[in-house]
């Protein structure tokens, strides 16, 4: 039925090659309103999860005659509270993209993309994969991911099933260093509760920038009960409007902080004497440490004044437990520097100084839901490899995480024949771009699984597109927390493109050709109900809902037995000591450092970019056009002496690269920094929106990895500029 | 009849344009165009510096030189005091941009239709809220009845002594800031 009053608009839009976007366009009001009215049933409400960045919100999205229409926040998923950040949004329109692969593609011998049947690609990858476990060993095939329901299911169990051990996600270049450091001292990585906290302190990390929704309403709400609320980053971040202070510190120093902060605390006798007594060992050993390391001493390395060292220190300590140093992720000591293991320990020590455990406005230990698993008896498991992993010099390092970065190192020595990476870019995001692809390069079998085709695709010979994450299901996501939760993800529209997969059938299907198909005997549905089993739970109920939340919420004021060798909080460290580092955490500079006439070039995420993910979605690119948001800051000052103007074109060179961007000139960052916003630099061909806009900071990245975290130490990096 | 307005709250906007995408995506709009503009203030010199932006559309103002100035009538304003353009009537010749003191109304460069802000009216009259303010992650947004003593804008503007956007211009815009 076509409406006889449409407007313009529609009639032009649906004339022109992106109709697809979107088929009911703006209409006047008042024949919205008669068509909506007309059409009513046809708009559609869909609960699943949003996909644009790691924290997969919850989200309603809206069809109107089976197409999106648009997409809103959940309000029972516990990282959106009923709102969803610009990037959900703008995801939506991604299933629409021209830029989507839609069938199988095979590189030939010329090095071009063939599209080829499912079946051919199938039985190739699995015949291939066959050869490469009889001859070189199962431990060299190798398995990345992001990491997203289904792949962090079908992946270790594919690994699993060829006996291979080695898994490996993004979080090399995320958290795997705060991880490594939390791990080990305090035996996981809690949440804080930043609602009910009195004192809140943020190292590097920004919720403004690195949005997750239900984070920013929490530190409103904060906001709102008169929180006390500090910024420590090199960059007055985009969460400023919410910050009280910014403590503008020397990038790389921030350890010299949290140490000279701890400093005070136990020389002030304002650290839960109580708590530490009951639940610390080697407390004496750390107090001794950080006796030198002064509020004084810290002046000096991080160039803030002491007595705001002494003064944040004394607030804290009076606001404890309701006082928290935010754990972060990636931020200023997830995979930043040489010393961000340590600045992660000292983290988590801190807090611990403050008895924040389990208490409100302090850090929580969540817990995961308890799904159930398919029944072994029908649905044999694939025993554990007992293979050692390639990355096994990293001891410290979660195998959950692993050191991905390892990769090109492991290549080059042939100790990797085969990857398969799924729905994740470790040439643009990994490390070096160069390093990373021309290594990936040399695999005897590369198989890449996903919807566009980006850099690491490239380099595959095998590239299998899936659904966007509005036209399948995924495996049930569970959510740990203080109230652990459950979510689904699940089709919302049909494919828009038919000859896609989604990624269960692909491991399913290369299983059988590969000979490991008694490992893959089930469907996903049947898997999704095994999951839902203990929790009484149904699927039907889980579709309706999309999350559910689960009424087992953890007991506060109770300290969990801690996962650590000893069970309690470690400020002496055998496992540190065993794998060749300090037990107790100690000063450690920086791996490099700016001249006179250079800058540490810094990175970080925007509010509205995920990665490299999401450039090429028209609506966010249109973002970073409207304000010019691809440019390289640099600190007013040093702009003037250089005789640079806001809107010069610089070229910035380090010893990897050099890029030339406009720079955007601000007093809103340190004057030995620069900052470049990490999505961009996109170069892949077939990205036609975001190629070539702006430059990837990775390509001034030296491929380095840090030995205690497997990190990349992305801000260990030192450029200059110059104007073109 | 109830009298919609908006309050924005620029201590609590993070700048993350949610709300910006998600209008987009309610009104249809291509991703050119758009009804929220964010004006970013940066004060102070380093390492004495803020930061905070202002998103800024249709005011709609009680008294809109929009619709003073639209020859053909197709800007108007309705009986809840929001100011709309009826897309049949427009013939883009653009008095109404010209005249908006706020720079609120964007043109459809493949259409030529002028338009803006429509409070998601459509939204509004079915109960609901316009979707920037259902979207806002900093909570920065809050709308309602300004006739009604009793609602959460109308203490929210006296408690936190919001104001419009330049009053001097005598448009009397129904958005009110906090600063
Ligand atoms: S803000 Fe501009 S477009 Fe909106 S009512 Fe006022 S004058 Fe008209
Ligand atoms: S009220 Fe509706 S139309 Fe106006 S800016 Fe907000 S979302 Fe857009
Ligand atoms: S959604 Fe809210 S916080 Fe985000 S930019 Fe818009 S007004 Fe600001």
């Amino acid at each position: 039925m076509i409406p006889n009053r449409i407007s313009r608009r529609t009639f032009l839009k649906a004339s022109a090659a992106t109709a697809a976007l979107l088929s009911l366009g703006t209409f006047e009001l008042e024949t919205w309103q008669r068509l909506n009215a007309e059409r009513e049933g046809e708009v559609k409400v869909t609960p699943t999860l949003c996909n644009a960045c790691s924290s997969k919100c919850g989200i309603k999205v809206y069809t109107k005659n089976g197409r999106l229409w648009k997409v809103e926040g959940h309000p029972d998923h516990p990282y959106s509270k009923g709102k969803i950040c610009a990037r959900g949004h703008g995801l939506g329109t991604l299933a629409y993209s021209p830029d989507r692969i839609k069938e199988p593609l095979k590189k030939n011998g010329e090095g071009k993309f063939e599209p080829i049947s499912w079946e051919q690609a199938y039985q190739e990858i699995g015949q291939k994969l066959k050869e490469i476990v009889a001859k070189d060993g199962p431990e060299k095939v190798v398995y990345v991911e992001d990491p997203r329901p289904t792949g962090k299911f079908y992946g270790p169990r594919f690994l699993a099933a060829i006996g291979s051990p080695n898994y490996f996600n993004h979080l090399t270049v995320c958290s795997n260093a705060r991880d490594t450091g939390f791990l080990h001292t305090i035996g996981a990585v809690p949440g804080s509760d930043i609602a009910n906290s009195k004192y809140i302190l943020f190292i590097g990390r920004s919720y403004g920038d690195g949005v997750r929704p239900a984070s920013v309403q929490a530190l409103v709400q904060a906001k709102e009960n008169g929180a006390h609320v500090v910024i420590v980053d090199p960059r007055l971040n985009n969460t400023a409007p919410l910050a009280d202070e910014w403590l503008s510190i020397r990038p790389g120093t921030d350890l010299a902080l949290v140490l000279a902060l701890s400093n005070v605390l136990i020389d002030e006798g304002l650290y839960d004497k109580e708590f530490i007594a009951r639940y610390a060992v080697g407390f004496e050993d750390f107090a001794n440490k950080v006796s030198s390391y002064t509020p004084v001493w810290a002046e000096k390395i991080t160039g803030i004044p002491k007595e705001t060292i002494t003064r944040i220190a004394r607030e804290m300590g009076k606001s404890k437990p309701k006082a928290v140093i935010e754990q972060s992720w990636r931020g200023g000591f997830g995979c930043t520097y040489a010393n961000s293991v340590d600045t992660g320990r000292a983290v988590a020590l801190f807090n611990a100084l403050l008895g924040n455990f389990q208490q409100p406005g302090g850090y929580i230990f969540g817990k995961p839901p308890q799904l159930g698993k398919l029944d072994p008896t029908r649905h044999p498991e694939p025993g554990k490899s007992s293979l050692p992993r390639i990355d096994q010099e990293f001891s410290l390092v979660d195998p959950h995480n692993g050191v991905a970065s390892i990769l090109p190192k492991k290549i080059e020595e042939g100790k990797v024949k085969a990857a398969f990476i799924c729905q994740t870019n470790p040439v643009r995001g990994y490390t070096n771009p160069k390093v990373m692809a021309d290594s990936l390069e040399k695999l005897e079998l590369m198989v890449v699984i996903d919807v566009l085709m980006s850099e690491t695709a490239l380099v595959a010979d095998y590239v299998l597109p899936e659904p966007s994450y509005l036209e399948r299901d995924d495996v049930i996501e569970g959510i740990s927390g203080g109230k652990p939760a459950i979510a689904l993800r699940q089709k919302v529209i049909e494919k828009v493109y038919p000859h896609t997969v989604p990624a269960d059938q692909i491991f399913t299907e290369i299983a059988k050709a590969a000979g490991i198909g008694e490992y893959f005997n089930f469907t996903l549905e049947e898997l999704n109900r095994a999951l839902l089993a203990p929790l009484s739970i149904s699927l039907e109920e889980l579709r309706e809902k999309g999350t559910i939340v689960l009424n087992d919420p953890v007991k506060m004021g109770e300290v969990p037995k801690l996962k650590t060798p000893s069970g309690k909080i470690e400020f002496y460290n055998e496992s540190f000591k065993k794998a060749g580092f300090s037990p107790v955490v100690e000063w450690k500079e920086p791996l490099v450092k700016p001249e006179q006439d250079s800058f540490r070039l810094i990175t970080g995420k925007q509010s509205f970019h995920t990665h490299a993910y999401t450039v090429n979605l028209p609506y966010l690119l249109q973002i970073t056009k409207d304000y010019e948001s691809e440019r390289l800051w640099m600190n007013r000052k040093r702009a003037e002496e250089m005789g640079l103007k806001d809107g010069d074109l610089v070229e910035v060179s380090s010893s990897e690269a050099t890029s030339k961007i406009r720079i955007k000139v601000t007093d809103r960052i340190h004057p030995e920094a620069l900052f470049i916003p990490s999505p961009y630099g996109n170069y892949s061909p077939y990205l036609t929106l975001a190629k070539g806009v702006g430059f990837s900071y990775m390509d001034h990245v030296p491929y380095r990895i840090d030995p205690m975290g497997g990190t990349s130490m992305i801000h260990e990096v030192i450029v200059k500029i110059r104007k073109v | 009849m109830a009298r919609y307005g908006m309050l924005i709250d620029t201590t609590k906007c993070i700048e993350c344009f949610s709300c910006r995408v998600a209008c987009q995506m309610q009104n249809g709009l291509p991703p050119e165009e758009s009804f929220i503009k964010f004006y970013g203030q940066e004060e102070g010199t380093y390492p004495h510096v803020s930061y905070y932006t202002v998103p800024v559309q249709c005011q709609h103002c009680e008294n809109p030189p929009c619709v003073a100035n639209c020859p053909t009538g197709a800007s108007y304003q309705t009986e809840e005091g929001v100011v709309l353009v009826n897309e049949e009537k427009c013939i883009s010749c653009k008095y109404c941009m010209v005249s908006c003191p706020y720079q609120a109304r964007v043109v459809s460069e493949k259409t030529g239709v002028v338009e803006k802000c429509r409070f998601c009216i459509e939204e509004v009259r079915q109960g609901k809220e316009p979707i920037c303010v259902t979207t806002c992650v900093g909570n920065a947004r809050i709308f309602g009845d300004l006739d009604d003593p009793n609602s959460e804008i109308v203490r929210a503007i006296a408690k936190k002594k919001a104001k419009p956007l330049r009053p001097d211009l005598g448009t009397k815009p129904k958005i009110f800031y906090v600063r």
